[in-house]
């Protein structure tokens, strides 16, 4: 209960007990990821047996180093493409979302605006799954009318991009859309009033208003990118991101070399996130 | 108003009409504003002012008439390019920029070079009193720099006609009584005609060189202050601008000069002045400003002999019902003997009167003219 | 603005927002329904058949698969919320000054990390060489290493632990919401931390609970990640079965037919919960 009324001292031991407890179950599997990264074992299991740094820096089997391991440096090269991409492609279209949804009316408005929301209720792999199916339905028949193979609709990166995009984009919009709302729209009308043209007024009132949601869509769109694997592990090709990557070593049983990415992972999300909650803190 | 032909106006409607569906916002207003004037529009929220002052800025188009300045019909000319500024009712203030872009905001729009532009801000800046505060954020000025600087961003284009909607609005009293100095001086030292829109009539009254009350998207009267609060033209006017008591009665006889009302409850008494519309037996609404009624104190045994119509004077007793003290606007409420109508008195401030209090008997009185009749 | 600037503009907007929802979230499922309602009859011959999802009836692993999921993610969701409900309530209502925001950023940083790097984490601590089992031992509280993967519970343990953001972030944001005074005014009517909790808290915080349930349950429904590392073989989790279906097998009607059964099965479960408690779809997404 509130501070202002009064409980038994039992109950709030308890309450603050509890709340400790949580915060260690939320702490205790990044905490050992990120130990276990520096345990000088070929396993990334008990026991301790000294402390190394040769899970990055290592320059050969069996202890090869996240730094040489050419396979998972490649595969963080693809996830980096791959969230650059869908980032951008979902930022142009949530502004557009954004805008059409807080400044237009027109009929129908309630019910496209389910539909925008529904990539969230979709589970990954069946989104993954179903664009899997339609990009071939459309590659076979390419195929079979121009005898042409159209690559691009084959499972590969190109599929990646597209398939976070499809539910990416909606959270995107979310964001942008809860920022373009609490714009003051007088604020537009005033730079008209005062002689800027619609291009200007988008220039130098709107988009620097928007600003801080567009920073913060575009990390959390990256973050999700980089991070996805279920509507992936349906659409991969033969070049592996990152997360699939290290999902087959995982299965495989691999060295602590996935602790030092993991760490690495952890150090560039954390970054990331700083980051965004500064731009949030500069604009407030 | 004036002449047409011989006065140049900055600002004229003709027949303007907007309508949102079925509901129409502004209906058939038309006006002229001669050049360098402080005009108000004065209406209670919902009356269409607001409306109409997004028409004069092209925010909205008129769906009917006309609207010209300086003799030219703006109707086709964007928001963008017409020679009106405005000030925003909560001054839309470009947070994302310092005071001196704000201010530069539209010589910049103009192409006009920089040096121009930074002689403009800084010569702006001092007139408007804030020479120092280019280089501040938005966020780090008071209420009324912030209204100072809202105003500035637009002078300095030197508009045709400022338009101004309820910027006092959001400040509290005390400010909001310096601001209306203010702004009136700003006016005259810059000699730019100002369009000011506002629900709030004493900001009105001491503002405007005319001003029109508007109400269910009509303009009731156009006038000076004066002739607003002294003569109006009717009832709506005359409850909207300033205090009255206001009664319901009927006409029960009318001679040459004047006519006697007599109300419900059974209070009469005389009536002057323009009565043209009034008919032996009609209804009529009666106007009485608080400060238009003479009062005296009486004493406790005295029955004074009330009576209407000696030598076009209103006479009644009466005893203070409550005492509304408040400094220079206190009043009292008086109930009045033979009849259960109570009246509102302004409060002399003369030192015989500070003791007053309930139970008092007062002696009340005021001349048939002061009263303003309208037909039901 | 003219009205016809605004109807090009407008016609501007539509058309990508359009072309995404048709083209690769409409008719994807579309085409992944009559897929999933045909057969093959020869090489690149296919006929109409219900085939697909007669078989998951008459095989029982399939739907007994499909049960498990359902009920394991209801279970999972409905943990969540316990676990998740007080923490928001301190983080909203009882936490003061910069605790506040420390503890709600504590609460957000494991999720900006791969969920692959969280199971991985709890691979480490929970299997046989594991950091738990040797405290156990090291404690003396068990004789030799015990294996606690591949287990019900430690599935239930990963979902809950990947899916506590979803529920915390709505939950933390509605409380907020709800004015002091209010609890406040419950408790000076003579209201028992009981009732109060009952009659003004969770009642406010329903769109928080319900929009974080939906996105709980609908993320552990839709999982594969979790189940496969934590409950390794026997996990029998559907998403597994439609990945076996489509990549291992290359059966795509199959697949296809226990795509649909699952989108069913979720939208089916989050119309539900969104009829009991009243809620529109819209309010609660957003």
């Amino acid at each position: 209960m509130l501070a202002s009324i009064p409980s038994s001292r039992y109950f709030r031991g308890a309450y603050h007990a509890y709340v400790a407890a949580f915060f260690v179950y939320l702490a205790a599997p990044l905490t050992v990821v990120a130990v276990f990264a520096f345990n000088d074992s070929l396993f990334p299991a008990m026991p301790w047996k000294g402390a190394t740094l040769g899970w990055f820096l290592g320059e050969k089997s069996p202890q090869l180093g996240i730094f040489h391991d050419t396979e998972l440096l490649e595969s963080i090269l693809v996830s980096l493409q791959v969230a650059v991409c869908t980032t951008v492609v979902s930022l142009a279209l949530a502004t557009c979302n954004a805008f059409l949804f807080e400044r237009h009316d027109f009929p129908g408005k309630n019910l496209l605006y389910v539909l925008m929301l529904t990539p969230l209720v979709i589970p990954g792999v069946i989104l993954g799954v179903s664009v899997l199916v339609f990009s071939s339905s459309i590659a076979n028949w390419v195929e079979e009318t121009f005898s042409y193979d159209l690559e691009a609709l084959r499972p590969g990166l190109v599929l990646v991009v597209i398939g976070q995009f499809a539910f990416i984009t909606t959270i995107a919009t979310l964001v942008i859309s809860a920022r373009l709302r609490k714009f003051d729209v007088s604020l537009e009308e005033a730079a008209l009033n005062l002689g800027a043209s619609h291009f200007d007024v988008l220039r130098t009132i709107t988009l620097p208003f928007l600003k801080p949601a567009l920073v913060g869509a575009g990390i959390v769109s990256f973050l999700m990118s980089f991070e996805n694997f279920n509507t992936t592990l349906m659409l991969v090709g033969s070049d592996a991101p990152l997360t699939i990557a290290m999902f087959d070593r995982l299965r495989e049983g691999s060295t602590p070399v996935l602790n030092a990415v993991s760490l690495l992972l952890m150090a560039g999300s954390g970054g990331l996130a700083a980051l965004s909650i500064f731009v949030r803190r500069k604009d407030e | 108003m004036s002449d047409p032909v011989t006065t140049s106006f900055d600002l004229e409607c003709r027949n303007v009409r907007k309508n949102f569906a079925a509901f129409t916002a502004v209906n058939d207003v038309s006006f002229q504003i001669p050049q360098g004037s402080f005009f108000s529009i004065l209406g209670p929220s919902g009356c269409g002012k607001t409306t109409l002052l997004r028409m004069l800025a092209g925010f909205q188009q008129p769906d009917a008439g006309d609207i010209l300045i300086k003799g030219r019909s703006v109707l086709d000319t964007p928001p963008n390019k017409r020679p009106v500024n405005m000030v925003f009712q909560h001054l839309a203030l470009f947070p994302n920029m310092t005071v001196a872009e704000n201010v530069a905001y539209g010589l910049r729009r103009r192409k006009a070079p920089r040096h121009e532009i930074e002689t403009a801000v800084k010569d702006m800046l001092a007139r408007v009193g804030l020479p120092d505060s280019g280089g501040k954020r938005i966020d780090q000025l008071s209420g009324g720099q912030k209204q100072r600087i809202a105003i500035a961003r637009c002078l300095v284009l030197r508009p045709d006609v400022l338009l101004l909607d309820e910027p006092l609005g959001a400040l509290d009293l005390k400010l909001r009584e310096q601001m209306k100095v203010e702004l009136k001086h700003l006016q005259e030292k810059f000699g730019t005609t100002f369009v000011y829109i506002t629900h709030d009539q004493s900001e009105a009254l001491v503002m405007s060189d005319h001003i029109a009350v508007m109400n269910k998207g009509r303009f009731e009267q156009v006038g000076t202050p004066q002739e607003l609060y002294y003569q109006p033209d009717t009832a709506f006017v005359a409850s909207f601008v300033g205090d009255s008591n206001c009664w319901r009665g009927t006409l029960v006889s009318r001679d040459s000069e004047g006519a006697a009302i007599r109300t419900a409850s059974g209070l009469q008494f005389r009536v002057e002045g323009a009565l043209e519309n009034l008919q032996q037996g009609q209804e009529a609404q009666v106007y009485l400003r608080p400060e238009a009624v003479k009062i005296e104190l009486a004493s406790a045994s005295s029955h004074g002999d009330a009576g209407a119509g000696r030598g076009g004077e209103n006479c009644f007793s009466g005893v203070v019902d409550a005492v509304l003290f408040d400094g220079a606007r206190s009043q009292v409420q008086v109930s009045l003997d033979h009849s259960s109508e109570s009246i509102s008195v302004a409060l002399p401030q003369t030192p015989m009167f500070h003791n007053i209090g309930k139970g008092q008997r007062v002696l009340l009185s005021w001349a048939a003219g002061q009263c303003s009749c309208f037909p039901v | 603005m003219k009205p016809q600037h605004f109807k090009f503009g407008l016609a501007l907007l539509l058309t990508p927002i359009l072309l995404w929802l048709t083209l690769l979230i409409a008719l994807p499922h579309v085409d992944m329904a009559m897929i999933s309602l045909r057969e093959r009859v020869s090489a690149g011959t296919y006929a109409f058949s219900w085939s697909n999802y007669t078989a998951f009836f008459t095989e029982p692993l399939y739907w007994r698969t499909f049960m498990r999921t359902a009920v394991m993610s209801i279970m999972a969701t409905a943990l969540t919320l316990l676990i998740a409900f007080p923490i928001s309530f301190y983080i909203a209502k009882v936490a003061r000054g910069r605790l506040r925001p420390l503890l709600f950023l504590l609460c957000l940083v494991p999720f900006w990390v791969s969920e692959l790097v969280r199971t991985y984490g709890w691979m480490i601590l929970l299997r046989e060489t594991g950091v738990l089992s040797s405290l156990l031992q090291w404690l003396g509280w068990v004789d030799g290493p015990v294996e606690m993967l591949y287990q019900d519970a430690t599935i239930m343990v990963g979902l809950v632990y990947t899916s506590m953001l979803f529920m915390v972030v709505p939950l933390v944001s509605t409380l907020d919401s709800l004015d002091d005074s209010l609890i406040e005014a419950a408790y000076d009517l003579g209201a028992s931390h009981w009732r109060v909790m009952r009659d003004v808290v969770i009642p406010h915080a329903a769109p928080g609970i319900v929009s974080g349930c939906i996105v709980v349950f609908m993320l552990t429904l839709g999982n594969y990640l979790t189940p496969t590392l934590l409950g390794g073989k026997d996990s029998l989790w559907f998403t597994e079965q439609i990945y076996t279906q489509f990549i291992t097998r290359f059966n795509w009607e199959q697949g296809s037919a226990f795509g649909i059964l699952l989108l069913i099965l979720s939208s089916l479960i989050v119309w539900i919960g969104l009829r009991l408690s009243r809620q529109s779809f819209t309010k609660v997404m957003s």
